[in-house]
């Protein structure tokens, strides 16, 4: 045993020198993390507000001034031009000046005077589906609003009481992210990808420069067993990736806000434990992969498609197709994407994600054994 | 029956490796003695370095076994591990640590302890002169300190035997002089030494040869008796154009194995005749030669040996 660690600690040491000796190999592991982060956080977001509008109204009266007013009030909309023909709305969508139109036709203030029905043409530019479908429920939501303002001038002006009619109103209230900041959403999420990204980049490497250096065969002379291998050089991977967690969680809290509700300690759990399976995988590229390019390559492939679109970050993993549902198993990233999003912004601790920590847990055991496994059997050709 | 004094550091029966349909080594026999320096010769690609792994435990043998110390290197590997030291062809230290670090780090995977690591790495590195460069990184050491360095990296475990794949490749002739000194002083302590190599004067420097070629030991005994085993007299052929003579002379089937050494050609005279005799006639088309004894070399008796075994192997 006391050998095991003598040699373990032989190489975790070698493994810090290889990282002192490379400024380039320190600054990826410690930087970019916060670079990722940082770009991330504010160029990814889901955020839809301010939407570029244009209004063209054919009408000109006072009930249509007084209907475009709450587009111009409104923090969601945001009136970038006021135009008088519909042309205008082709090339404002075509220069991407404004995604949403609002056109009132000639007759508008008449209709609504005389009772009748005055129609609003609302055009959303689709090129961003996402951001098409908020503007959508925006401006229905803004529309609905001004038909409750009309009634409730009607039975104004009618001497009505409206106190005595019945009207339903859904109270909707959202949890863990009550402003739906996406922020809030993303950055658990993000932490997953970028640890998902530096360390599995990094270990994937490792074995490969051994074979190329040569000194590979060294180690296979002396009496350093496989598992020791693999184990050494997961452990200061282990290290910088905790570093790498606790810079994103201080910039999340402190520069994002990001709530951290939950247990700490539950998360740290996931984290190395994350780790570890996302250095195994790693190290499977490693050992199987012919070339550094290769494996860098591979690396990227599987760190970064996968931990994107299969983790639940980007997409929820409910709505994607089966098939990838499934596929989204065999990478670590969406268990540790739901543990981060439950601690985080749903307070759980242990209890709550003991089936996600087991099964991190199971697939770091099997990455590293099937890695032991495969590189013992490339090295004994 | 005599039991055998002393041990075989290494015994192999009917060893071999295929790569694919490529034979590297076939039905290979060796028994090397402890405590000699046992020289392994050939051409390249004969087979020295895939025997060498497979006795380093790197290589599986597809047939065959092979034993170092008693233990089968493929059956009982740890235990054959720590009696090995096994230095690669190629430069395979870490180019980014120190001299130091490196002797540091593979004495430790090794097992060595802390004590006894720095009292042999200041040994060895003192006696390799690599002193002064400990602090040094790998990488920016020149062609012969970069051996002396692997070869300091393998003793760092005080290995029983050493598997040396051609140690001295592209090194200097002054390095190459200060290694084989190395090697003599393991020698003087009772190290068994397996040595690869394409030199003949190294060659001459080893206790016993065994000469490698298609992965089957063609040859083996000291460089007394492999020299012996060369029939005929060595002549050297001095000419003007000795390329001339060297066409000439293969026209003569009494001159064997005629190849040029330096500017002078060398031949084995088959018969007890002087040769000055029949030769100086028959490259009267050349021009002026004179004819004189030589001292027989490593050189020669490799080239003979060589020839006639791709002789045997085409007939």
């Amino acid at each position: 045993m006391r050998a095991t660690l003598d040699r373990i600690a032989a190489i975790v040491v070698k493994e810090f020198r290889h990282l002192g000796r490379d400024p380039r190999a320190l600054l990826a592991v410690v930087i970019t993390p916060v670079l990722q982060l940082l770009l991330f956080a504010y160029a990814v977001s889901f955020d839809v507000d301010h939407v570029p509008t244009i209004v063209v109204d054919l009408d000109h009266t006072t009930q249509s001034q007084d209907y475009l007013r709450q587009y111009q009030g409104s923090t969601f909309f945001t009136v970038v031009a006021e135009a008088d023909d519909l042309a205008a709305i082709d090339q404002a969508f075509d220069l991407n000046q404004a995604h949403l139109a609002i056109v009132i036709e000639a007759g508008f203030g008449r209709q609504l005077a005389g009772g009748g029905t005055g129609e609003v043409a609302v055009l959303i530019d689709g090129a961003e589906p996402t951001s098409a479908r908020i503007s959508q429920a925006y401006t229905v939501a803004a529309n609905q609003l001004y038909n409750q303002q009309l009634t409730r001038q009607w039975a104004d002006a009618q001497g009505l009481d409206l106190s005595s009619l019945g009207m339903l109103e859904p109270r909707v209230r959202t949890w863990y992210n009550p402003e739906r900041r996406s922020s809030d959403f993303l950055i658990p999420g993000l932490m997953v990808v970028i640890i998902a990204i530096v360390t599995v980049q990094q270990t994937a490497v490792t074995l490969v420069r051994e074979r190329d250096l040569g000194t590979e065969e060294h180690l296979e002379v002396s009496p350093l067993r496989k598992g020791e291998l693999m184990v050494a050089k997961l452990l200061p991977w282990t290290a910088i990736a905790f570093v790498d967690v606790a810079v994103i969680i201080g910039l999340g809290r402190w520069l994002f806000g990001v709530p951290l509700r939950g247990d700490l300690g539950t998360l740290a759990l996931g984290s190395a434990l994350f780790v570890f399976a996302a250095l195994g995988l790693g190290l499977l590229v490693s050992a199987i992969a012919p070339t550094t390019d290769t494996a860098n390559i591979l690396a990227l492939l599987i760190a970064f498609l996968p931990s994107f679109l299969l983790s639940g970050l980007a997409f929820p993993l409910d709505q994607i197709p089966t098939v990838l549902q499934w596929l989204s198993y065999a990478f670590p990233a969406r268990f540790m994407v739901t543990i981060s999003r439950v601690v985080f912004l749903k307070g759980g601790g242990f209890t709550q994600v003991w089936p996600e920590l087991t099964a991190l847990a199971g697939y770091a055991v099997a990455m590293i054994t099937i890695s032991s496994v495969l590189h013992g059997r490339r090295a004994g050709r | 029956m005599t039991p055998p004094n002393p041990p075989l550091a290494v015994q192999a029966t009917g060893l071999g490796r295929s790569f694919g349909d490529t034979v590297a080594v076939a039905e290979l026999d060796l028994a090397v003695p402890t405590g000699a320096v046992f020289g392994l010769l050939g051409p390249d690609g004969a087979g020295k370095s895939t025997l060498i792994r497979m006795l380093a435990t790197v290589l599986t043998p597809n047939t065959g076994s092979a034993a170092v110390f008693g233990h089968s290197v493929t059956g009982d590997r740890a235990a054959v591990k720590p009696l090995i030291g096994y230095m690669s062809q190629r430069f395979s230290m870490y180019p980014d640590l120190t001299v130091a670090e490196n002797l540091e780090f593979f004495a430790r995977v090794r097992g060595v302890s802390r004590s006894e690591r720095n009292r042999r790495a200041a040994t060895l590195l003192e006696s390799m002169g690599l002193a002064e460069f400990s602090a040094r990184q790998a990488q920016h050491l020149s062609g012969g300190m970069k051996q002396k360095l692997m070869l300091a990296a393998t003793l760092m475990h005080a290995p029983q035997l050493l598997l040396l794949d051609e140690p001295t490749t592209g090194v200097d002739p002054v390095s190459r002089r200060e290694f084989w000194r190395i090697l003599a002083g393991l020698h003087q302590d009772g190290t068994t030494v397996i040595v690869a190599t394409p030199y003949m004067d190294e060659a001459e420097r080893c206790t016993q040869i065994a000469f490698i070629d298609r992965g089957r030991v063609q040859n083996q005994g000291t460089p007394a008796q492999i020299k012996a085993w060369v029939p005929g007299r060595l002549f050297e052929i001095l000419a003007a154009d000795p390329r001339a003579a060297l066409a000439a002379l293969r026209g003569l089937p009494e001159a064997a194995s005629p190849h040029l050494f330096g500017d002078v050609v060398r031949v084995l005279w088959q018969r007890p005749d002087d040769p000055a005799s029949t030769i100086v006639p028959a490259l009267a088309g050349v021009g002026d030669v004179q004819v004189r004894p030589a001292e027989m070399d490593m050189e020669s008796a490799f080239a003979f040996l060589a020839e006639s075994a791709t002789q045997a192997g085409a007939a």
